[in-house]
Formats: C-alpha cells, structure tokens, sequence
C-alpha cells in the first residue's frame, strides 16, 4: 500500500524584525531602568527585584517608565528614552 | 505535548525554521497508512492541529485549491507575516490549512482576503494571539460571495450546520495555530480560551438588512468582502414583545454596559451589533437609521464614573472621558461609530453583542485572490 505525502501547515518563519542586545558585560555599576506595562503589580514587583539586584550584584536602579498599554509594543520615542538613560532594562510581566 | 515547558517560544516542532529563506513548502510528511487516523496522529506528535479529525492535505487537494482561488497569483508570494512566530502567509500555507479544515476549493479567496485583513496593523495580531484574554477572530463575510460560494447568513448563521461557515473560521484558526504559531502555551497565552477558537465566521443578510450592506457603511466598494474583529463568544440577547426601537436596544445596551469586557476599561474598543433581521426590521419601520442606533446606544451604553474607576485601577480612556464627575455615566465607547451595526441571522426576536479584546480595531477589505 502506498504511503501518502501530505503537507507540512506552518510554512516557514520570515526574517526577524529585531533581536535582543547582547546581555551587558557586567551589571555592577549599570542603570537598571524598570519598563512597566502597566499590567496591576508590574511596577511593584519589578521595583522589588530591582533594588534586590542592586544589593546583590551593584546595579544602580534607574528610571521607572510606562507604556502606553500593555498589549501594544513600546513606543519607538519611548524606547530611545529608555536607551539613553539606562544600561539594562527590567519589563516583561503579565497578568 | 505541553508547550508551556518549551523554552523556545513559538518553535514548533518539525516546522522549518528557516530566517526569511525560500517560503516554497513541500510534501514532505509521509503517514505510515492511508486513513485519517494516521494524519491526526502524525500531526498531534508534531504539536499540529485544533484536536479534530482533519482531511489530508495531499498535493492532489491542494493543488485544487489553489486551481480554484489563486487566480493568476503566485501561490508561493507572501501574503502576510503572522505574529508572534512570524510565519509567513503564502497562497500555498493557506491552501494547506484549507484542506484540513475542510474548505471547498472556492473559498480560498476569502481565506487570504481575512488573512490580510488580520495583518492590518489596527488589528494587532501580536496582541491578539498572545494575550491571555479568550479573544478570537471573528470573520464576517459580505456582499455576493455569499451565496456564490454557500456561505449562511440566515437562520442559525453562528452555526452549525453550514460547510461554508464551518471550515472558513476553521481554516483561520488552523492557520493562526500552524503558520502563526497560537498555540495554548507558547503563542496563545488565553487562560481558558473560547469556542469561538475553533471556528468563527459568519456572513451579513444584507438581503433582510434595512440598510446600506456593512462594507459601504464603512466605505469598502467592493462585489465582496470580509471584515475581521477580534472580540469575545457572541452574547445574546432576546425581545419577543416590544415593537419600538428603545426597549430592544435597551436589551443590548445592558448586555454591553458590565464591567467585566475589556471595552469597560479601553474607550477605543467597539462592539459589533449583529441584529436578527426582525430586530432590524422593527427598528427601521420606526424610522431609525444604522446612524440612530450608534448615537442611541451611545447614550444606554454607559456606567457611572465612580464605579468604573473602583473597577479598574488601569484605564486606556481618551482624555475628556477622565474629565468626567463620578456621578457622571461614561459611555463606554469613546464615539458612537463604535457600535458596528449589521443584520445576521434568520427569522426570530434575537440578536448578539460581541465585546472586543480592546487594543484592536476591526478591518473590513475587499475579497480578492
């Protein structure tokens, strides 16, 4: 009996649009800026981590900037800021 | 398999992961025999498929495919870039995803005309798959490839019950889960998902419509077309006795002023308000236009200041909207052409709301292959 060919369904992956930086060589000395989603307790937890790396590894924390909703990218002008004023930054938290 | 283990986001195994290489697809899976049995289970291992029992997607159907609803087209060009994967939409990845659901072959036109509406920036893809709220892609067809191609738009037009329907908003859920990588856990974050996910698409009854079809309304001049909005199950709602306008849309204006939708909280978010014809009927006979609707609703869709302010310490408003006292009732839309109005359905005294998931907007294009 012959074995039946079928399609793969997902096709391929395109050109990423960006890639994450190269991690910083070392974070004591380094201004963590905290990105805040504005998702309810983002703020609160990443404060608390970042003054935790700053007693930890030296980090400095830095600035505390919002975006504009969680559930669309940060602002371009938004991310220029950030990358003038901080070294690393702290985001990411969902609900 | 669990995919919320897997660390590399959005891979999914056996697909090419090739970065912006030849977006040509193959043949390339053999099943062990000839039944369908083989192709979900080859197809589970790979972490492909909504759970249901899919036609085989043999060079042979989607050759058909792409026969009927490629047109001139190359079926191998990129139709659109589908986030969070970013897989690229081809005519071919769609035919793919067509067969499983079990499209007729004419119905691949509409498939990449919603595809593309899908990746209209306003729609927010990368927001909509990932997010943990249940939305899903509402497709809504218009205009004359609805009865050309057997879409229903009658009785029972949510569904079950029509092939059209059915395997049209399955194919784009397939094609959300395949090529833009939602699956629950990596790409679709949904903490319990809906059943609008496996299939979503219903089709306008401008025919029973006292007014201008949907797509004019909002300036698409087209023989067909297809509009997309991202937003919660319908919601019922049912008036057997009033034989005004107010009172029926009152119904529908208490089904939308809760707190618990997203558009509660985000003053740019619409509703679509799909009327059973009756519904449509009654309200037009009294004189009110689909413009009388929005601006009613407008004013009954609306919840006190103070209470939406205890509700959400978040809050993605327009300006004038912070402005207002907390004994003042907010609308909770920030224009009245928010309420998205159209007549679906068949014979009845029931109409829907659909919320929406918030940071999106609907689209409406022009089906083309």
């Amino acid at each position: 009996m012959t074995k039946p060919l079928v399609y793969e369904p997902t096709g391929v992956v395109g050109e990423a649009a960006a890639s994450l930086a190269r991690a910083p060589a070392q974070l004591a000395g380094a201004r963590l800026a905290i990105l805040d989603n504005g998702k309810p307790g983002a703020a609160t937890l990443m404060q608390a981590i970042s003054r935790e790396l700053g007693s930890r590894v030296g980090s400095v924390p830095g600035a505390l900037f919002q975006k504009g909703s969680a559930a669309t990218p940060c602002e371009p002008e938004l991310a220029r800021r950030i990358e003038s004023e901080a070294d690393w930054v702290l985001t990411g938290t969902a609900d | 398999m669990s995919s919320a283990s897997d660390p590399t986001l959005c891979e999914l195994p056996g697909a090419p992961d090739s970065n912006g290489i030849d977006a040509r697809v193959a043949p390339i899976l053999e099943l062990p025999r000839d039944c369908p049995e083989a192709l979900l289970e080859a197809y589970e291992e790979r972490g492909w498929g909504d759970g249901l029992p899919m036609v085989a997607p043999t060079a042979e159907r989607v050759d058909a495919m792409l026969e009927a609803g490629c047109g001139d087209e190359d079926p191998d060009a990129e139709v659109a870039v589908l986030p969070p994967r970013d897989g690229i939409a081809t005519r071919r990845t769609l035919a793919v995803n067509a067969v499983l659901a079990g499209c007729p072959p004419g119905l691949l036109p509409v498939l990449v005309s919603a595809v593309r509406a899908l990746s209209d920036p306003a729609i927010n893809l990368r927001g909509v798959n990932a997010t943990t709220h249940p939305v899903a892609p509402l497709v809504i067809v218009h205009g004359e490839a609805i009865a050309r191609l057997g879409f229903n738009a009658g009785l029972g037009t949510f569904g079950p019950g029509c092939r059209a329907n059915a395997s049209l908003g399955r194919a784009l859920r397939l094609s959300l889960l395949h090529i833009a990588g939602a699956r629950p856990g990596a790409g679709d974050a949904s903490t319990q998902g809906q059943p609008s996910k496996y299939a979503y698409c219903i089709a306008e009854n401008a025919a029973e419509s006292p007014w201008e079809s949907y797509p004019s309304a909002v300036g698409v001049d087209a023989p067909s077309a297809v509009t997309v909005h991202c937003g919660e199950n319908p919601h019922n709602f049912h008036d057997m006795e009033s034989e005004t306008p107010a009172p029926i849309l009152d119904k529908g204006a208490s089904v939308m002023a809760t707190l618990g939708s997203n558009n509660a909280p985000v003053s740019s978010a619409e509703f679509f308000v799909v009327l059973g014809p009756e519904h449509a009927r009654t309200i037009a006979d009294a004189g009110w236009s689909r413009s009388d609707v929005q601006s009613y609703l407008f004013e009954k869709v609306r919840l006190p200041a103070g209470t939406l302010r205890d509700a959400f310490a978040v809050t993605q408003w327009r300006p004038w909207l912070h402005a207002l006292p907390a004994n003042a009732d907010v609308p909770l839309v920030a224009n009245p052409s928010q309420f998205r109005v159209l007549v679906a359905g068949g014979a009845g005294k029931h109409s829907c709301v659909i919320p929406s998931w918030g940071m999106t907007q609907s689209v409406t294009v022009p089906i083309q292959a």
